[in-house]
Formats: C-alpha cells, structure tokens, sequence
C-alpha cells in the first residue's frame, strides 16, 4: 500500500516538473546582423532610382522573452550609382547633421522563428522619428541563419524631408525601403 | 535494518510531497505571469502561497509586450493596408535594447556635423542655380546656332550687318550666361573628394570640350566679323568658327543629358 502510494506521487510528480521545465524562461539570446541590402526607390516623372546599402549593422538582444533589435547604416552609405545624386540625398535627407537612419523592433522571443514576422519599427532618420505598425518581413531559416525580406512603407513627408525636385517636379512622396537581412543568433 | 529503512521511506514520501506542492504552485504562478492573468485570478486559483508567488512575479515587472492592433483600433483608426505609419507614440518600440555604440559605431560615425550639413546647404543651393541657369542658357545657344544661318555674307553684299549683328549679341549672351552658370559649379563648395561616378561623370568630362569652346567660339567669331568687315572671305583659322560652335553647342547639351540620364518617362 505504501510502495503503491509513492508510486503515484511519483507519477503525478513527473507531468508537475515537466510543466516547469515549459514554463522556464527562454535563455537570453544575442542575434547578429551578418549581411543585409536596403534599397529605397525613389520615383519621379523622369527617373527611376533605386540606392542600396550593404553597410547597414545590426543586433538584438532577448531578455526575459521579449527581444530588442537594432539596424542601422550610415546614410551616406547608400549607393544610387550617381555620386553626385548620392551627395543630393545626403543634403536633402540632413545626413550631414544625422548621419545614422536607425530602426528599432521588438519581437516576441518565442515568435523569432516563424515564417512571417510582424513588426512595429520605429524608424529614426532625418533628425525625425516614424513608426510603422505592422510592417510584413517573410523570414526562411537555413540552419542558423535567419533570411529577412520585406518593405518598410516609408514616406518622405513621414521624415518632414523636402521633396527633391527635378525640373520643379518634385519626386513621389512613398519612399519604399526594401530590406534583405541575414541573422545568426549568437 | 527494518526501522532506519522505514524512516527513510518516510522522508523521501515527505520530500516528495512538498516538492510536488511546491512544483505546483511555482508553476501556477509562472504560468499566471506569462498569460496575462491579472493577479488577483492567480490568487483565486492557488490560494495564499499562490499570491505570495504572483507578488513576486509582480515585482520582477517583464516589460509589456506590444498591443499594436487593439491599440490602434480602440482609438478609431482603421488599418486599411498590412503595414501602417502613425506619427504618434502608439505601439512605439522601446527605447532601451542595445544601443549604437553596441554595434560598433564611433561617436565620430553617429554625430553630425550641423556646420557640415550647412555646407552641403549651400552646395546644393549653388548647383540649382546652377541647374536652372544652364537650362535657361540653352535658349540664346540655340538661338545663336539658328541665327547663324544669316551671318556670313550674302553673295558679297558686306553691307548687311543686321543678321550679324543679331548673331553677335545672341553669342555674346550665350557666353556671358555659360560663364555665369559656370562659376555656380565652380564656386559651389566641394564636400567630397571621391572620384565622381554616374552620369555626373560624364557631366565632368564634357566640360574639357565645351569649355574651351566656349572660350574659342567667340574669339574664332570675332576674327570672322573683322575679315567680313574688311570686305575678305572668312579664311585662316577664323573659318572653323562655325565648327568650333556646333561642337560647342553638341557637348553642351550632351552635359545637360548626362545628369538627366537615364529618363524614364512615367506620368
């Protein structure tokens, strides 16, 4: 009867302690940007112009299941393929005065690896901040690393950046930055 | 042996027990914490050792999670799109997390330059003068080029000035207008001394032609005038005035294209 009785503490015990060992927080996890592309393409009645960056860096930081990213690039760092166009950028964008555009999410640390992830960025560029609420980045996972893609919905009006004109017709206020990130959780 | 045996079996029961109650509630606590659960249904369900572990859950304070959908339709926003901009603090992402010195930026690399930045302002502020001023100096080019269609004498009649005269002052502004617009470029501030790439290349590199055109064209010009005006044919180096022009005018608009180019018409 006693040997019985043990047997069954024992067994209710296993499913309690296997319970606990679900709910024990996440280990804290640091990600590493490895290699990222950010495209904006500019639009106007004559030109079609896309800028790209390799330079961008990047890192994130899980604590307590909730984890912080940060991205940032320099913005003279953006190549249009006209330096001179480039420089105009750098002027109109006060990327003199602001020299990073950074952007800022959190993300759910048990949400990381799901296809799709959903996020709320916080863009700082310009010497002005945007928020975009969820922006749409489809994410494929090759053993460590982590593949981002999607497009930040950016405006220039969003930065309060004067439109560049070009024979006094000014570029399309949408702005779209295209973003292709590779991660590796450290 | 039967009696130490018995004791032992005794407190491994007790032990159990109070690991198993304590598995438990730790549990019940931890689960409340990360689903929301406010803590006062925590305390209904695990009783006082279960408020004891929500307090401490409490005081820990994990950060909230985002509540982005909810929070911008309770304020009456519609998300017409997947993705949306709010110039207000809604759904902000926090501001702690790492910071841009953690990704190895220099304080040299993330400060700018409020001096420089007003130096790339006037730039920019030159080369649209710039800009504008040799767009408008296309006009009196392309006027001069069509009036000299009436220039040269007309079956040795050398007294008909008029249409030489006209020719004369249309070049005479042309020049003076090139010469304006150049010295926009010339005096704007150089803010970068990587080699120029793109269309402004090729900006750049017409100016070796057009330049010294400009320079030549009216001097060929003038020698022209005074050989007509003296009653001789235009001869000697004074005849390839017309050709110096036309190669002028060429790699003049050929500059204007290359900082235009590519166009993609797309209204």
């Amino acid at each position: 009867m006693k040997k019985l009785s043990l047997l069954a503490i024992l067994l209710l015990s296993l499913p309690a302690l296997q319970l606990l060992n679900s709910q024990t927080p996440v280990p804290d996890q640091t990600w590493k940007l490895d290699q990222s592309t950010l495209t904006y393409h500019m639009s106007h009645p004559m030109h079609e112009v896309d800028g790209t960056s390799h330079a961008a860096l990047g890192k994130g930081v899980c604590q307590a299941g909730q984890c912080d990213f940060l991205v940032a690039a320099p913005v003279k760092s953006f190549d249009s393929g006209d330096s001179n166009r480039d420089l105009h950028m750098i002027q109109t964008t006060r990327g003199a005065q602001f020299p990073i555009v950074s952007v800022r999410l959190r993300l759910a640390q048990a949400g990381l690896n799901s296809p799709t992830l959903d996020c709320d960025l916080e863009v700082n560029f310009a010497g002005n901040t945007a928020h975009y609420a969820h922006v749409i980045f489809q994410q494929t996972i090759n053993g460590a690393a982590h593949h981002i893609t999607g497009v930040v919905p950016a405006t220039v009006s969003n930065f309060k950046i004067d439109p560049p004109t070009f024979l006094t017709i000014p570029i399309k206020n949408a702005i779209p930055v295209r973003v292709d990130m590779v991660w590796h959780a450290m | 042996m039967e009696i130490p045996g018995r004791i032992w079996a005794g407190w491994a029961r007790v032990l159990i027990c109070a690991g198993c109650i304590a598995v438990l509630c730790g549990a019940n606590g931890r689960i409340a914490a990360q689903t929301g659960v406010q803590p006062a249904t925590a305390q209904q369900a695990s009783g006082k050792q279960g408020i004891e572990v929500a307090a401490k859950e409490d005081a820990l304070a994990l950060p909230d999670a985002p509540h982005p959908a909810e929070s911008a339709l309770e304020g009456g926003e519609t998300l017409s799109s997947s993705s949306s901009f709010q110039a207000s603090a809604l759904n902000q992402p926090p501001s702690s997390g790492p910071s841009l010195s953690d990704l190895g930026l220099t304080p040299a690399e993330t400060e700018g330059s409020a001096a420089r930045q007003a130096l790339m302002d006037r730039r920019t502020h030159m080369l649209k003068i710039h800009q504008r001023l040799g767009l408008i100096t296309v006009i009196p080019v392309a006027a001069a080029c069509i009036s000299a269609a009436g220039a040269p004498p007309e079956k040795g009649n050398y007294s008909d000035t008029a249409s030489r005269d006209l020719h004369i002052a249309l070049g005479a502004t042309a020049v003076a207008m090139y010469a304006a617009t150049a010295s926009y470029a010339i005096r704007a501030p150089r803010v970068s001394h990587e080699p120029a790439r793109g269309g402004v290349k090729w900006h750049k590199y017409l100016i070796y032609i057009h330049a010294p055109g400009m320079v030549l064209t009216p001097i060929l010009g003038a020698m022209a005038y005074n050989q007509i005006n003296s009653g001789q044919k235009v001869h000697g180096i004074a005849s390839a005035h017309s050709g110096v022009a036309v190669a002028t005018a060429a790699s003049y608009g050929a500059a204007i294209l290359a900082v235009s180019w590519p166009i993609h018409l797309k209204f």
